[in-house]
């Protein structure tokens, strides 16, 4: 190696650890500033039952329910929507319209959240009100429609990555053996993905469960396990939307600031075990060449 | 026949969710364009303090500039890294993981970093600085990654003629390769932009205000966006509809030309050099 080129090595090694750096970094500040929180409330902060500002009650189970409540109802519609989207845009579509349709994707991705929350309080959550006939149409319902939509694009991306990643010599020696194209698909190219279409549920879990802005507008915010816990009709409050609902409000060292930090951390960890399990699948794919997250 | 026929079928029925997706799309490209007649256009170039929005669109476009300006350079050169020198091993993982890893942070927890981070502890305050490297922690994953994608597209070809002819090795780097890779690395830095053009939960308390007197001086007062200004009319406000309507419509703008810029572009140069059609 060239000693003259080795100062631009470490600068390049810099650059590159700076994500190392800012994870880590990241970490010790949001722990730091939620310690208080922690040492105070401990376990409360997760399990107890009730979230009251006004009380300085900070019980985080209703916002943690009402996350997963959500991130569920959003999965349930988006996971066969999305994976059957992927099949057929990699597999059965004309090739000639798949970068059209890939690009028609790609822009429903790039939508900003802010714009589908509004779409959500302007169109959607009236609809829903008249259907059922609520008072109000922002529901957990609602919430889960509007983030399907935006997961969607996360798992048609990886799932169908994942799918025009299996090495075509496979598919082409089914088709000699006189499989159907429907029998290629069926045993040979869905077993070789289906470890990139669980990694893509993970990374659409991950996205959803972090999803702020579009939730907020829409979930109706209301900090209570609705009755029955499984009333998608009724409102809930997301941990993301608490904090970006009371950040403004909470004075910088109370216990509220703390609280909120503490969430922040959960859902910290959260997404990061989902995305390290989502990379630890993706690399452990027997066949194909490396998938991009 | 009668095996073909069913798997028409099945071809049909994967079909509908693919149609359904489209229809999504047209449905709130149509839900936005129904606003467009009642946008008052002068409004775009009016003053805030007067109720238009000269000083939102301004704000955003010095956010994203800004954001580009600190993340591109630092993702272009990591992502020089992890393809021409980065060692296999365990210390080059971690850095491959981390990248994914800050791509899965929610811009909540970005924002809260942001606030505590830069805003307190580096003294920043709420400003348009703190809000440029909010930002560009969000945009640094997408600017690795895709520059590591259009720098791993140059063939070896390439470097091993500029070595050949006695360059060193960040000669050749930057010599040949990073040319030859320029257009997916510019490709990368726009949808980096597009990604956080509308993103409102990481400035939300690191950057943001809902008025201005005026545009922001210094990178040290705060500014005012689109993508807030949306955020908290609607939501704090209570502002109806079709007072929000060109807000929503400026910025849908700003982020699909963004995105619809880094979709042409990529397939613009795919044609225009050959090497790049091999792949994908």
């Amino acid at each position: 190696m060239h000693l003259r080129s080795q100062p631009i090595e470490f600068v390049l090694f810099l650059c590159a650890s700076f994500s190392v750096v800012i994870l880590l970094l990241m970490l010790l500040f949001v722990v730091m500033e939620g310690s208080l929180a922690f040492t105070r409330l401990g376990t409360q902060l997760i399990l107890g039952q009730m979230w009251k500002t006004n009380s300085d009650l900070y019980g985080g189970f209703p916002l943690i329910y009402g996350s997963l409540m959500v991130v569920s109802g959003a999965l349930l519609i988006s996971i066969p929507l999305g994976i059957c989207t992927s099949i057929f845009i990699a597999e059965i579509l004309p090739f000639q319209l798949r970068d059209p349709i890939k690009s028609v994707i790609e822009l429903l991705a790039s939508i900003p959240s802010v714009i589908y929350g509004f779409i959500g309080v302007t169109f959607l959550a009236p609809l829903i009100a008249s259907i059922f006939g609520l008072q109000s149409g922002a529901t957990a319902f609602t919430a889960s429609l509007i983030l399907a939509i935006m997961v969607l694009p996360t798992i048609v991306g990886v799932s169908g990555e994942t799918i025009s990643a299996v090495p075509i010599e496979y598919k082409e020696a089914a088709l000699a053996l006189g499989a159907s194209k429907w029998q290629t698909i069926r045993n040979v190219i869905l077993p070789l993905s289906k470890s990139g279409m669980l990694a893509s549920v993970m990374l659409g879990f991950g996205r959803a469960i972090g999803e702020t802005v579009a939730v907020l507008m829409v979930a109706g915010n209301v900090a209570m396990v609705p009755t029955p816990p499984w009333n998608y009709l009724a409102p809930v409050y997301p941990v993301t939307a608490v904090i970006a609902m009371q950040m403004g409000e909470a004075a910088v060292g109370s216990l509220e600031y703390s609280a909120l930090f503490g969430l922040g951390l959960i859902l910290f960890i959260i997404t990061f075990a989902v995305n390290t399990i989502a990379d630890v699948i993706v690399r452990r794919r027997p066949v194909g060449r490396s998938v991009q997250l | 026949m009668s095996g073909q026929t069913g798997e028409k079928v099945i071809f049909a029925i994967l079909g509908v969710p693919m149609l359904i997706c489209i229809l999504i799309f047209l449905w709130i490209l149509s839900l936005l364009l129904t606003g467009i007649g009642t946008v008052r256009w002068e409004l775009f170039t009016m003053s805030a303090l007067r109720g238009g929005m000269l000083e939102m669109i301004v704000g955003t476009i010095y956010l994203l500039l800004g954001a580009a300006a600190v993340a591109g350079p630092i993702g272009v050169l990591a992502a020089i890294y992890l393809v021409e020198y980065a060692p296999s091993g365990g210390l080059t993982r971690i850095i491959d993981q981390a990248i994914n890893n800050l791509a899965g942070v929610p811009s909540i927890v970005i924002g809260l970093f942001g606030y505590t981070f830069f805003c307190r502890h580096l003294g920043l305050g709420v400003s348009l600085a703190a809000g440029w490297l909010t930002l560009a922690l969000m945009m640094l994953p997408i600017v690795i990654r895709g520059s590591e994608e259009a720098l791993r597209m140059v063939p070896a070809s390439f470097r091993e003629a500029a070595l050949a002819l006695g360059a060193t090795r960040w000669k050749a780097i930057s010599s040949t390769i990073l040319p030859a890779a320029a257009p997916g690395v510019v490709t990368s830095v726009i949808l980096g932009m597009a990604r956080v053009a509308g993103e409102t939960a990481a400035i939300l308390f690191t950057s943001c205000v809902l008025i201005t007197r005026g545009l922001p001086k210094t990178p040290f007062e705060p500014v005012m966006a689109l993508s807030y200004n949306l955020f908290v009319q609607i939501v704090a406000l209570g502002a109806p509809a079709q007072r929000v309507f060109g807000i929503t419509l400026v910025l849908f703008m700003i982020v699909t030309s963004l995105s619809l810029s880094a979709i042409l572009l990529r397939s613009y140069y795919r044609l225009r050099q050959p090497w790049l059609r091999m792949k994908g």
